[in-house]
């Protein structure tokens, strides 16, 4: 126990990830142990994980702000059908795709930052009402038709493709939270916004940046998520908020693990484990309404056991 | 060349219908360390924080060097040659140390958007060797290290880049005596290098003996500027208060004898890693005191009463036999706390002051007994009745608390619990940051309450007022009790201290 106290911040950060990545692993495979965790399946759960996981990192700029993002859902869908539409419709191919959904993600962000700094309510308000109309929106530019991305433009959609976009965004993440004055300000202004301020520190300005981030990383991830499902359906309602839940998970799982010093790290494992516990799930056979119960139980208790909190700090 | 460094010109501000400050104007010399001093409320922290970027100026100027100077925030100020060492915790959560030592500054390490990490690392780790911060690593995040050493880190930030001026608002307070040596040892440093220290403090002989030059102020008016060698503590106490601060400041009595009657018993009370084994009766009437350094765990020792302490063994048991075991049940036996650290923990910063005060005493502050349903007309009436009799400086019990001086915070603090009529009160460190004014106040009230047969625990850092207020001193070492001594004539800090290294 001592030698464990010992370790550096991030060994230990890594050593219980990975022990939660096993362990998810193991209970699964003892269940159902021949059609599930295959060296073969597990490639294919991390490569599913990879599209949440980009929208995550982007997630994590925003989040670490003390922000929080309701539209993840609606812009992934909105993104997708712009880039889906730019690519094939407009016959611009890959580069209609990419950058039509990453430019649209931006495009997104800046609207939530943009409200959020100029009618100074919260930033759930703010994003919540805002994904109304990117909803309808993107089901007006569908014209309420499935969106259908043709078969020889799929190839983000598995390996490499898939691993290479993913990859990118990872070190893009990684480069400006480590080594540029924004991924530091990002941190300033979640620790206390009045002092970053007084730092000569342009508050709104980096919070609108965050947002821009984030909503690109959600276009990249709609890249993924079209290239890999094929399709994409624009809902109405809010019904967008589904989407919302994986990529929250894996931001949690990050934000957890900040004290760490690992919180992108944080973020790939912890998707990884929210699939294998969704793949787990229908290797058992079990029906949707209990494996949202138990994987959101399961997720809870992940979080609370890794969340290194103070005895009497407030947790709000 | 002008000795002059800084011009305080005309300089006025309100905050609402406040006037903080009025049309304040004098000068400070370079090389120098320039005190600043007057009552909670006097306007020193207005018009530094005027001075470092933080307040936005309204009328007047400053004039650094001979020119005019706008700083519109801390940043800019730091580029004009002036920083600032605060009271409360000054470093940001999750940056590293580097990183809070050059927030803002970061430019000189960024190449077309990239900042070069390594090198500002390497900076940081030259600079916290130059300063013999030894054991902080620049490359760590700054949650890794205490209270202490995340003050030294903020030492470092503000000087390392040799400004003209450095304000030290009253941060010896927070610091343990190792650290204000620390922090003595820069400030002469600072002013051998012909620079400036504004400096202040609320500790008149730490002005007198670390200051060259004093300003006072008092409600916001200049009052006059003298030199260190010139004046006495009471010629300070006189100038700040505006009249004679005379007798009684602390109790005049002596040889008065504590009550029999147990009010509260601490049995083998422990929480790991903080006290260990700590025993005490507290006597019906009593002021018991307890010293010791900041780390000594007498501060756990009042948690651990009022039941607010962790993993707390032991027992502490009123003389009904009540168990105390958590927060609810000491309040409801009439048990009253104050935190040492007010701001987090005792005052709810962004309420009223009606509602700070009415806060424990809602259930007695009902439309009729038995309903759930509050009067506010009761409410008003209680929150006015004991601000008053506090004299909390106020336009009104509906004031935000976050407006008021940190003296006047501590007022309603303790007009919540007299309101309360608790029978045990602990008051951790009851006049930190606080201006003589109300000290005395304090003192006076404490006095009265005893009179009243009220029981009461003071935990502070500063002996002297232990010595003055206690009927018993009670001395904390590593943990654990390691003396106690009665209230006599006789007493004073050399015996204390003893106990306490």
């Amino acid at each position: 126990m001592n030698a464990f106290k010992n370790l550096s911040g991030s060994t230990k950060g890594y050593i219980v990830l990975i022990s939660l990545v096993v362990l998810s692993w193991l209970i699964f495979k003892i269940l159902t142990p021949h059609n599930f965790g295959s060296p073969d399946q597990l490639l294919s759960y991390f490569q599913a994980s990879l599209i949440a996981t980009v929208g995550a990192i982007g997630f994590y700029f925003v989040m670490d702000m003390g922000l929080f993002d309701f539209s993840i859902g609606a812009n992934i869908i909105l993104s997708s059908i712009v880039g889906c539409q730019l690519a094939a419709n407009f016959g611009l191919g890959y580069p209609g795709l990419v950058l039509g959904a990453i430019i649209t993600g931006s495009i997104v962000g800046l609207c939530n930052g943009f409200f959020y700094v100029r009618l100074r309510i919260p930033s759930m308000i703010v994003t919540a009402g805002l994904a109304l109309i990117y909803e309808s929106l993107a089901n007006y530019m569908a014209g309420g038709v499935e969106q259908t991305l043709p078969s020889d433009l799929r190839g983000l959609g598995q390996m490499p493709g898939n691993l290479i976009l993913a990859l990118l965004t990872f070190v893009l993440a990684w480069g400006i939270l480590n080594y540029t004055k924004f991924g530091t300000y990002t941190y300033a202004i979640g620790s206390d916004e009045f002092v970053a301020k007084n730092m000569g520190i342009n508050v709104d300005k980096f919070k609108v940046l965050a947002f821009i981030l984030s909503g690109a990383f959600f276009g990249a991830m709609a890249v993924l998520t079209i290239s890999y499902g094929s399709s994409m359906v624009a809902v109405t309602g809010m019904s967008s908020m589904s989407r919302n839940f994986i990529p929250t998970m894996g931001c949690f799982f990050g934000l957890a693990f900040m004290k760490y010093g690992i919180p992108l790290q944080a973020i790939i494992l912890g998707e990884f484990i929210v699939n294998i516990i969704f793949f787990g799930f229908i290797s058992l056979g079990a029906p949707t309404a209990i494996q949202d119960v138990i994987t959101g139980l399961a997720l809870l208790i992940i979080i609370t056991l890794t969340t290194k909190v103070n005895k009497g700090e407030i947790v709000k | 060349m002008s000795d002059i460094r800084l011009e305080v010109k005309n300089i006025s501000k309100n905050f609402g219908i406040t006037r903080a400050l009025k049309n304040v104007s004098f000068t400070i010399n370079k090389g120098e360390v320039h005190a600043l001093i007057g009552e909670n409320g006097s306007g020193k922290s207005t018009l530094t924080n005027m001075l470092t970027g933080i307040y936005p100026m309204e009328t007047g100027t400053f004039v650094l060097d001979g020119q005019e100077i706008h700083p519109k925030n801390q940043v800019d100020a730091n580029n004009l040659g002036i920083s600032i060492i605060v009271q409360e915790l000054g470093t940001l959560s999750g940056l590293t140390v580097a990183e809070n030592i050059f927030l803002g500054h970061e430019d000189r390490f960024i190449k077309c958007g990239i900042r070069n990490t390594q090198k500002m690392n390497a900076e940081a780790n030259r600079l916290l060797e130059k300063y013999g911060f030894n054991n902080i690593k620049a490359n760590k995040m700054v949650d890794e290290y205490n209270f202490e050493d995340r003050k030294l880190i903020e030492i470092v930030k503000a000087t390392y880049f040799h400004p003209k001026i450095v304000v030290i608002d009253e941060t010896t307070t927070a610091l343990s005596q190792e650290g204000r040596e620390e922090l003595y040892k820069h400030m002469k440093r600072i002013r051998d290098e012909g620079n400036t220290i504004i400096f202040i403090s609320h500790d008149l002989p730490e002005i007198l003996s670390k200051s060259d030059t004093i300003t006072v102020l008092r409600d916001g008016d200049y009052i006059t500027t003298v030199k260190s060698a010139d004046v006495k503590e009471e010629d300070l106490k006189k100038l700040m208060v505006g009249r004679e601060v005379t007798g009684d400041y602390y109790r005049a009595d002596y040889g008065e004898e504590i009550s029999k009657e147990v009010v509260l018993s601490v049995r083998n009370v422990t929480v790991p890693g903080i006290i260990h084994d700590v025993s005490f009766d507290l006597h019906k009437g009593e002021i018991l005191g307890f010293g010791g350094l900041s780390e000594s765990g007498m501060h756990e020792v009042g948690k651990a009463i009022f039941g607010a302490s962790y993993d707390r063994e032991g027992s502490v048991v009123l003389a009904n036999g009540t168990p105390i075991n958590d927060i609810t049940t000491a309040i409801n036996n009439s048990i009253a706390y104050t935190s040492k650290d007010r701001d987090n923990e005792s005052i709810v910063i962004n309420e009223s002051i009606r509602d700070n005060i009415a806060l424990p005493s809602l259930d007695k502050l009902r439309r009729s007994p038995g309903l759930p349903f509050i009067s506010w007309s009761k409410i008003k009436a209680f929150a006015l009745k004991y601000a008053l009799e506090m004299s909390v400086k106020m336009q009104g019990t509906e004031q935000f608390v976050s407006e008021l001086s940190g003296g006047n915070k501590q007022k309603v603090v303790l007009a919540r619990w007299i309101g309360k009529d608790s029978d045990i009160i602990v008051l951790d460190s009851p006049t930190r940051g606080i201006d003589i004014g109300v000290k005395q106040d304090i003192y006076q009230l404490m006095n009265k309450m005893r009179k009243e047969g009220k029981s009461i625990i003071m935990i502070s850092e500063e002996l002297m007022e232990l010595i003055g207020m206690c009927d018993r001193i009670i001395i904390m070492k590593d943990g654990t009790v390691s003396g106690e001594t009665m209230r006599s004539p006789d007493l004073n800090e050399h015996s204390l201290i003893e106990m306490m290294v």
